[in-house]
């Protein structure tokens, strides 16, 4: 029986992990792989103590320092977690494939993944020019013509890592105009310095269009419903993220989203002994010293539980 | 002598059965940077072709998996090919038999 099994491989989860080894608390860590969402940065400059890191180095540096507590904490990287069971006394089992862990505490730190368009053609066209990192892939569309998804600021940086490749760029963006984007300052600027780019506000993708590839994105006015057509070659979706929340079922009380609601002093879900902590949670920031803080709490009040039970 | 004959022996099966790994990557893919760190982990010896700058070699990769995405890793065993888009250390795992 562990004390606490904690679910995730982010921030949240190394920072629960190396506090709970650290502590000598009995802890297993399953997740499958060490990184989190911000592997796909190209350059993290708000990681505090680092001026600049990139994702991957970033993520590297989570996993030593994960690892350099490995006799304290059992790590099961690349064992993904199916579904969270609570027994009648209090305590949970794990279930990983056909393997059974039971434990006093859970951690959720599962995170979150890019939201899904969910128009017509998205899925049929994913990886044939429908895009959800333009990171990694705006090399391939050198010369070609994009459209971003999405005018938060995640899309503008999407448009800043293609303005390098692409010939032209649509951002579709639902904010009405120019000052209501909310995506950093720094960032607008970059993309409205820049005549390959133009702007198509007050619009949703309706859908994406194409024949072995991409060809282009149909989207519609919010508010005059009138419908536009772009001829483009890349589409890249950056409309948020969803919760990776389905893991832990109906046992905690969630938000509309899917987010877990959770205790901002403690962390602690509707369920005693689940917590949870970083972007699977219904926290207002999604950011990664934020997840690593909670993640802290959530061990410690992880920690409470399991002296007091 | 004997001992190193065994010793060249057991190299030349390992090679024989080792699969060769290329990985297409770009310079930015953060999922790329982790599956090398993986791979070298492992101990695991590879080819990386940088897409981003070679298009022929890009437009190989469009053909082989039908889509856009990196990083592409293709493993090459017995002749045989096998292919992962994008990287997941359990699939990669199960994959190289690691």
């Amino acid at each position: 029986m562990y004390e606490t099994i904690i679910i995730g491989g982010g921030p949240a989860a190394v920072a629960a992990g190396v506090y709970a080894a650290r502590k000598k608390v009995k802890t297993a860590l399953f997740a499958n792989q060490i990184g989190g969402q911000s592997v796909v940065s190209d350059g993290i400059e708000n990681w505090i103590g680092e001026p600049l890191i990139s994702g991957p180095a970033l993520a590297i540096k989570l996993k030593k320092h994960l690892e350099a507590q490995k006799e304290n904490i059992d790590l099961f990287i690349g064992k993904n977690v199916d579904h969270v069971e609570k027994n009648d006394d209090g305590t949970f089992n794990v279930i990983v494939g056909d393997e059974v862990y039971s434990t006093k505490t859970v951690i959720v730190c599962s995170g979150g993944r890019h939201r899904r368009m969910e128009v017509p053609g998205e899925a049929e066209f994913e990886g044939k020019g429908v895009a959800f990192c333009a990171t990694c892939d705006a090399p391939f569309f050198r010369g070609k013509d994009v459209a971003v998804v999405g005018g938060g600021n995640s899309g503008l940086e999407a448009v800043v890592d293609l303005l390098a490749y692409a010939n032209k760029i649509y951002l579709v963006a639902r904010k009405a105009n120019k000052e209501e984007l909310r995506g950093d300052p720094v960032t607008q600027e970059k993309v409205f310095a820049s005549d390959k780019v133009e702007v198509i506000f007050g619009s949703d993708a309706v859908e994406v269009l194409g024949d072995k590839m991409v060809t282009g994105l149909r989207y519609k006015n919010i508010l005059t419903e009138e419908v536009g057509e772009i001829s483009v070659q890349g589409i890249f979706v950056e409309i948020g993220s969803v919760p990776n929340s389905e893991i832990i079922g109906n046992i905690v009380q969630k938000d509309a989203w899917n987010n877990i609601i959770v205790d901002t002093r403690t962390q602690a879900t509707s369920c005693p002994g689940i917590f949870a902590a970083g972007d699977v949670t219904d926290t207002p920031y999604r950011q990664n010293n934020i997840a690593v803080g909670d993640a802290i709490k959530a061990l410690l009040s992880a920690y409470d539980h399991v002296k007091k039970n | 002598m004997l001992c190193n004959d065994v010793f060249l022996h057991i190299i030349v099966i390992a090679k024989k059965n080792m699969a060769e790994v290329t990985i297409y990557s770009t310079p930015t893919c953060g999922y790329c940077t982790l599956a090398k760190d993986f791979l070298q982990e492992k101990g695991v010896e590879y080819v990386e072709i940088d897409v981003s700058v070679d298009q022929q070699k890009a437009q190989e990769m469009v053909e082989k998996t039908g889509q856009m995405g990196v990083p592409v890793i293709v493993i090459t065993k017995d002749g045989q090919e096998e292919v992962l888009v994008g990287f997941d250390q359990v699939q990669l795992s199960n994959m190289l038999g690691l």
